[in-house]
C-alpha cells in the first residue's frame, strides 16, 4: 500500500513539475483575444494552427509584432479609440451605451478616414490611472480622452501628442451675488473658500495664481468634481475651479434659478491643450490622425461642412479644397496610405471642426467666439497647415 | 399541500440520508401573551431598559425620516435611474439582442424553481401567526413612513420649488414654524420627559403591575414625540409644502397598500383561532410568488412611469405603465419560477428527487459557461472548421479516453494501469515541451485534452469497481470530453454581439459574471490549496504556505491593478489579456488564498479517528480525502466559506476602479457625466447599494437556512 501511494505522488509530482514547465512555455500559442479583440473571454485555450500559416490571424500577428500600426489597424477594419466615457460633452455614455461628444466624433473621423465608415470604432472607456498603460500596451490605437499635452508626458510616458483640437484652461467660477462678475481677476477672491477635486493639478495651479497674485484663500478639496459642484450649491464653498469647459458645463446644467454664477479670469490661469494621443514612433498612423483633424479644421476654414461636401467635391472652390476631399486626381491621400476620399468621408460622415464643436460644446455654453478655439482668421489658435 | 411537505423522500440525499426524515422535536408551547404584556415585558421592563427602547426608537425615527424625505424628496431625479436602468444592469448590450438576457434569466428561473422545487427542505413553512403578524407590520411600517415623510414641495409651471422668505416664518406665526425654529429642544424636551415618565411609574412600581394606566400614559407620550416628528415638517423651511390633507391625498396608493396589508393580515389573524394560527402553514415560496406576483402585477397597472433611451432619444412619460419590454419578460420569468417550481414538487412526490439531485446540480455548474459562451456572445462557428477539426478531435478523445478509463478502473488491474497511467503521462507532458520547440504541430485543446486523460488515467484506479461503475466513469468522461470540446470551440469562436465599447457586457451583468467565474475557478483552487497546506508532503505544503500568505499579504486592489494593467506588459507581443478576464484571474487568485484558509479550518475539525478509520478498511490517500475528509471538512466550513462567497460578490465593486463599467462605476461616474443628467449621482448610488443588500442578504439568508439543514454547530 505505501509503496502503491508513494509511486501515486511520485508520478503527480512529476505531473506537476511538468505542467509547470508547460505553463510557463505556453507563451508561443497565440490566444483567442487575437483573433476577436471585441469578445470580452475568459483566458482561452486558443487553437493555434502552426498547419496554416497564411490565415489573416498571423498576418495580424505579424504586424502586431514587427509591423506599422497602420497596417495593422487597416487590416483589422477596426479602430480602438480610448475615450473617457464620463467627460460630459466630450465623451458621455449614453443610457444604450453608445458614446457621444467632442472626443467621440473625432476618434469616428479618424475611423471615417481610415475605412470610410465612421461607426468602425471600438470605443474603450479608460479611467485617468489606466490610459497611459492602454497606449503603451496597445490596448487602444489612439486616445481621444481630454488628455493634455505636457512636456513631460510627452518625452517620459512614451506617447505621442497629435494637433490640439480643444485650447482649455483652468478658471474659476463664483455667484454674482456675492460681488463677481466676468471680468473680475484671481486678486479678488482674496480670502475666499476655494474648493476643487484632490489629486489634480488644478490645486497646485490655482495655489500658484494665488501666491503669483499675493492673496490668501482658503483651499478645500473633495474627491471628485461633482461634491465640490455640490458644496458650491449649498453655500460651503465660495469659489470653485476647474478647468473652463466643465465650469461651463455645470454652470448650463446646474445652476440654482435666481443665481447667476459667473466664471473668470477672462485668460484662464494656466494652459489645457487637449488632444489626440497615439504611441510613441507611428507615424504613419500619427498622420494619419493629424492630418483627419486638420482637414476638418480646413474644411471649417473654406465653408465645407456635411451638408454641402458632395458638392465641394464636385465643384471645388480651389485647388486645396479639391485636393484634400480627393476629387484632384493626386495621391495626397493614397501616399498616407488611406483612400482618396479619405476625407471627404469624414467631412461627409462626421463633419468640420466647427459643426463637431457646436454640435457637443454649444448646448452645454461653450462658443468658439472670443475663445482659443476660434479658427485663427478670428483671432483664435485653431490653425491647420496647408493641404499641398 | 402541507402533507407533501413532509414527503420522506426530500431527505434521501447522499451527504446526510438521515436529514428530513424525522421531525424535529416539537418545542414546548409558549403561552400567547397580549401586546400591552409583550411591550411590558420586553421593552419596559425596566428604568434602563424604557430608557434605552425611547432613545433608540426615536433616534430610529428619525433616521428613517431622514432616509424617506431623502428618497423621495423633490431634488432627487430618479428619472436618471429609471432612464438608465439597462444600462445599469448590462451597459451597451445592444437592445435587438437583449431576447438573450432573459434567455439568461428564464434559465435562472427554471433552473431556481427546479431546485426549490425538486430538491429543497423547506420544513413546515411559515405560520399563519407569523404569515399575519408580518403582513400587519409591513403595512404598519408602510403607514408611519406615509405620515413621518415630510409634505411635497409645491412646484411652479416649470417644476422649480417655491420659496418664501425664511425669516418671516421662523419668526414665529404658526406652530409648525415654532417647532422647526425649536426642533431641538423640543424633541430634548420630549425624550427626558418619556424618560422622566418611565423612572416616575416604576419607581411607583406600578409601570408592569399596577394596572393598563400607566402604560397607556407612557404610551401617549412616546405618541406626542412621534407627533411632533411629523408635525415639525409641515409648513417649515424655505421652501412652500403642501397641507397635511393634501399629502396624505397625494399617497393614496401608499394608503391602499398599508391598509390592505393590515386588513388581510388582521383578517387572518382574526380569522383562525390562536390554534389554527400556530397549525397551518403555507410554503414559503407560495409567499415568495405572491410577493412577487404583486409585483409584476402593479407593472401592469400603477403607472410607474415609462423611461429610455432609444436612437438618441429621451423616452420621458411618467403617466405610463412601464415599458412591455420590461413587463412582459418579467410575468414570463415569474411564471417560468411558478411552473418550475410546481413541477419540481410533481417530480418530487413521484420519487425523482435523489435521482435528479446530480444532474441537476451539474446542470448549476454548467450554466454559467453556457450562458455567457453560448447565449450571450452567440458566437459565430465556423463550420467547416468545426467539422474537420473540432469534431473529429472531440470523437477521437471521448472514444481513445474511453477504452482507456475501462481498462484502468479495472479492480485488478494492478501494476499494468500504473504503466499505462505514466506512459499517458508522458505522453501529455511530450506534446507540451514539443509545442514548445515546434517539433510536431499540435492544437493546444488536443494537448490539454492528453493533460486531462493523464490525470483521468492517474486517479482511475481511486473508482474501480464492477462493470456499471465502470461503465458511469467511460460516460463521465464522454460527457466531459463532449462539454469541453464544445465550449472551447464557442470560446474560440468570434462573438457576433455588436457593442459599441470593447466589452460586451457590463452593469450588473458584469458584477454577477465576474462574482460567479471567481468563485467557479477559486473553489476548487481553494480546496486544493488548502489540501496541499495539509499535505505530509513538504513541497506541497510551503509552495501552498507561500502562496497564501502572499496572497493574503497584498491588498485585493494591488491585485487587480497588476492583472488589468501591468499584467499584458510582461506577455509576449502577440497575446493580450482582456481587462475581464485579467479582472476574473485577480479575484480567484485572491479568493482562493482565502477559501483555502476556511477550507483548512474544516479540514483541521476532522478528527484524527476518521483518517484511521478509513485507513482500516483500505482507502487510499485519494479516496480518504475525497469520500471521507472533504465532506465532513466542507460541511463545518460552510459558514465562512459563505461569508468569502458574499465578500467575493461586494468585492466585485472594485471594479470600478480598475476602469471596468461595473455596476458601481456606471452609477458613480457615468449617470453623472451624462449632459442629460449631469451631477446626479446620489440616486444612483442609493439604488446600487439597495441591489447589493438585496442579493448579498438574500445569500447570507440561504447560508443560515443551509447551516441548520447540515446541523453545524449542532453535531
Amino acid at each position: 500500500m505505501t509503496k502503491n501511494k508513494a509511486l501515486l505522488w511520485r508520478a503527480l509530482a512529476v505531473l506537476f513539475a511538468v505542467t509547470l514547465i508547460a505553463a510557463s512555455c505556453g507563451d508561443d500559442d497565440e490566444d483567442a483575444e487575437v483573433t476577436a479583440p471585441s469578445e470580452t473571454a475568459a483566458p482561452a485555450t486558443g487553437d493555434d494552427e502552426p498547419d496554416a500559416p497564411t490565415t489573416t490571424v498571423e498576418d495580424v500577428v505579424d504586424d502586431t509584432q514587427d509591423g506599422d500600426l497602420l497596417d495593422t489597424v487597416l487590416a483589422r477594419g477596426e479602430l480602438n479609440c480610448g475615450v473617457s466615457g464620463s467627460a460630459v460633452a466630450f465623451s458621455e455614455t449614453q443610457p444604450d451605451g453608445s458614446q457621444t461628444g467632442f472626443d467621440a466624433d473625432y476618434c469616428r473621423a479618424v475611423a471615417a478616414a481610415l475605412f470610410g465608415d465612421a461607426e468602425a470604432v471600438v470605443f474603450t472607456p479608460l479611467t485617468a490611472a489606466e490610459r497611459f498603460t492602454a497606449v503603451q500596451t496597445g490596448e487602444v490605437d489612439v486616445l481621444m480622452r481630454n488628455t493634455t499635452w505636457t512636456q513631460s508626458r510627452d518625452t517620459e510616458v512614451g506617447m505621442d501628442f497629435g494637433p490640439t483640437t480643444y485650447y482649455d484652461g483652468q478658471q474659476l467660477m463664483a455667484r454674482e451675488g456675492d460681488g463677481f462678475s466676468g471680468g473680475s481677476q484671481v486678486a479678488d477672491i482674496a480670502g475666499a473658500v476655494v474648493c476643487t477635486n484632490a489629486g489634480t493639478t488644478t490645486e497646485q495651479n490655482v495655489a500658484d495664481a494665488a501666491e503669483a497674485a499675493g492673496i490668501e484663500i482658503e483651499l478645500t478639496t473633495f474627491e471628485d468634481f461633482d461634491q465640490v459642484t455640490e458644496n458650491f450649491i449649498n453655500d460651503a464653498c465660495d469659489v470653485i475651479t476647474t478647468d473652463g469647459s466643465a465650469l461651463v458645463g455645470r454652470k448650463a446644467n446646474q445652476q440654482p434659478a435666481g443665481e447667476n454664477w459667473v466664471i473668470f479670469p477672462a485668460t484662464p490661469i494656466s494652459k489645457e491643450p487637449l488632444g489626440p494621443t497615439y504611441g510613441q514612433n507611428q507615424s504613419r498612423f500619427a498622420d494619419v490622425v493629424n492630418w483627419t483633424v486638420y482637414a476638418t479644421v480646413i474644411a471649417d476654414e473654406k465653408g465645407i461642412n456635411s451638408g454641402n461636401v458632395a458638392d465641394m467635391a464636385a465643384n471645388p472652390p480651389d485647388a486645396e479644397a479639391a485636393r484634400l476631399l480627393g476629387a484632384a486626381d493626386d495621391e495626397q491621400q493614397s501616399n498616407m496610405g488611406l483612400a482618396p476620399d479619405a476625407f471627404y468621408q469624414v467631412i461627409a460622415q462626421v463633419g468640420n471642426y466647427d459643426e463637431i464643436y457646436s454640435r457637443h460644446l454649444n448646448p452645454v455654453g461653450l462658443t468658439r467666439e472670443g475663445s482659443a478655439n476660434a479658427g485663427w482668421l478670428d483671432g483664435g489658435l485653431i490653425y491647420a497647415p496647408p493641404a499641398r | 399541500m402541507t402533507a407533501t411537505m413532509g414527503d420522506p423522500a426530500a431527505g434521501a440525499g447522499p451527504v446526510e440520508p438521515w436529514d428530513g426524515e424525522r421531525e424535529p422535536a416539537q418545542k414546548p408551547e409558549e403561552p400567547s401573551l397580549s401586546a400591552g404584556e409583550w411591550l411590558g415585558r420586553n421593552l419596559f421592563s425596566s428604568p434602563v431598559n424604557s430608557l434605552l427602547t425611547v432613545v433608540f426608537s426615536l433616534l430610529v425615527l428619525l433616521a428613517v425620516r431622514g432616509l424617506l424625505n431623502f428618497t423621495f424628496s423633490e431634488e432627487r431625479t430618479w428619472r436618471a435611474v429609471k432612464t438608465n436602468m439597462r444600462f445599469l444592469f448590462t451597459h451597451a448590450y445592444p437592445q435587438d439582442q437583449y431576447a438573450r438576457i432573459w434567455v439568461c434569466v428564464g434559465a435562472i428561473a427554471v433552473l431556481s424553481g427546479l431546485s426549490v422545487g425538486l430538491l429543497a427542505r423547506v420544513g413546515r413553512g411559515i405560520s399563519m401567526k407569523k404569515l399575519s403578524m408580518n403582513l400587519m407590520a409591513t403595512g404598519g411600517v408602510i403607514a408611519l413612513g406615509i405620515v413621518l415623510r415630510e409634505p411635497s414641495a409645491i412646484v411652479d409651471d416649470e417644476g422649480v420649488a417655491l420659496h418664501r422668505d425664511v425669516s418671516a416664518v421662523a419668526g414665529g406665526g404658526s406652530f409648525a414654524g415654532w417647532l422647526d425654529a425649536n426642533a431641538f429642544t423640543v424633541l430634548a424636551v420630549l425624550v427626558l420627559a418619556n424618560v422622566a415618565l418611565a423612572l416616575w411609574f416604576h419607581l411607583q412600581g406600578t409601570y408592569l403591575r399596577g394596572g393598563p394606566e400607566p402604560r397607556t400614559a407612557h404610551g401617549a407620550l412616546v405618541l406626542v414625540s412621534v407627533g411632533v416628528l411629523i408635525v415639525q415638517q409641515y409648513a417649515t423651511g424655505e421652501v412652500v409644502r403642501e397641507s397635511f390633507a393634501d399629502a396624505m391625498s397625494d399617497r393614496a396608493w401608499w394608503w391602499l397598500a398599508a391598509a390592505v396589508l393590515v386588513g388581510g393580515g388582521a383578517a387572518l389573524w382574526l380569522g383562525l383561532g390562536d390554534a389554527r394560527r400556530r397549525n397551518t402553514f403555507v410554503p414559503a415560496m407560495y409567499v415568495f410568488f405572491v410577493g412577487s406576483g404583486l409585483m409584476v402585477l402593479s407593472a401592469w397597472v400603477y403607472p410607474w412611469g415609462h423611461y429610455g433611451f432609444l436612437e438618441g432619444e429621451f423616452i420621458n412619460e411618467p403617466g405610463r405603465t412601464v415599458a412591455m419590454t420590461t413587463k412582459l419578460p418579467w410575468t414570463v420569468m415569474l411564471v417560468l419560477l411558478v411552473a418550475t417550481y410546481e413541477l419540481g414538487r410533481v417530480l418530487r412526490a413521484a420519487g425523482a428527487g435523489p435521482k435528479l439531485r446530480v444532474p441537476l446540480n451539474l446542470l448549476w455548474v454548467l450554466t454559467p459557461f453556457v450562458l455567457y459562451w453560448a447565449v450571450l456572445r452567440d458566437p459565430d462557428l465556423d463550420w467547416d472548421h468545426v467539422l474537420s477539426t473540432d469534431l473529429p478531435m472531440a470523437v477521437f478523445f471521448a472514444a481513445f479516453g474511453g477504452v482507456v478509463v475501462w481498462f484502468l478502473a479495472h479492480p485488478r488491474i494492478g501494476e499494468a494501469g500504473r504503466v499505462m497511467a505514466a506512459v499517458l503521462v508522458a505522453v501529455a507532458a511530450l506534446n507540451w515541451v514539443a509545442a514548445y520547440f515546434g517539433w510536431y504541430p499540435m492544437l493546444q485543446k488536443a494537448r490539454i485534452s492528453f493533460l486531462l486523460l493523464a490525470v483521468v488515467a492517474l486517479l482511475a484506479h481511486n473508482f474501480a469497481g464492477d462493470r456499471s461503475q465502470r461503465l458511469k466513469l467511460v460516460a463521465a468522461w464522454v460527457a466531459t470530453m463532449a462539454v469541453f470540446h464544445w465550449l472551447v470551440t464557442l470560446v474560440n469562436s468570434p462573438s457576433t454581439v455588436d457593442t459599441p465599447t470593447d466589452a460586451l457586457i457590463g452593469g450588473f451583468g458584469i458584477t454577477l459574471i465576474v462574482a460567479v467565474f471567481t468563485l467557479l475557478l477559486a473553489f476548487p483552487m481553494g480546496v486544493l490549496l488548502a489540501l496541499a497546506r495539509t499535505s505530509k508532503l513538504p513541497i506541497f505544503r510551503v509552495l501552498s504556505t507561500a502562496y497564501i500568505e502572499v496572497f493574503r499579504g497584498v491588498p485585493l486592489i494591488t491585485v487587480l491593478f497588476f492583472f488589468t494593467l501591468i499584467f499584458n506588459l510582461f506577455l509576449p507581443d502577440n497575446m493580450t489579456l482582456v481587462d475581464i478576464a485579467g479582472a476574473t484571474i485577480g479575484f480567484a487568485l485572491f479568493s482562493a488564498a482565502y477559501l483555502a484558509e476556511n477550507v483548512r479550518g474544516g479540514l483541521q475539525a476532522v478528527r484524527r479517528g476518521q483518517y484511521e478509520a478509513s485507513d482500516a478498511v483500505g482507502f487510499t490517500t485519494v479516496q480518504r480525502t475525497l469520500f471521507i475528509v472533504l465532506p465532513q471538512a466542507l460541511r463545518v466550513s460552510i459558514p465562512p466559506l459563505v461569508g468569502q462567497v458574499i465578500a467575493t460578490f461586494k468585492e466585485t465593486s472594485l471594479l470600478a476602479i480598475v476602469g471596468i463599467f461595473d455596476f458601481l462605476r456606471i452609477a458613480d461616474k457615468v449617470i453623472s457625466a451624462q449632459s442629460e443628467f449631469l451631477g446626479v449621482k446620489r440616486e444612483g448610488l442609493l439604488f446600487v447599494s439597495f441591489i447589493y443588500w438585496i442579493f448579498a442578504y438574500n445569500m447570507s439568508k440561504h447560508s443560515q437556512r443551509l447551516e441548520k439543514r447540515l446541523g453545524v454547530g449542532e453535531r
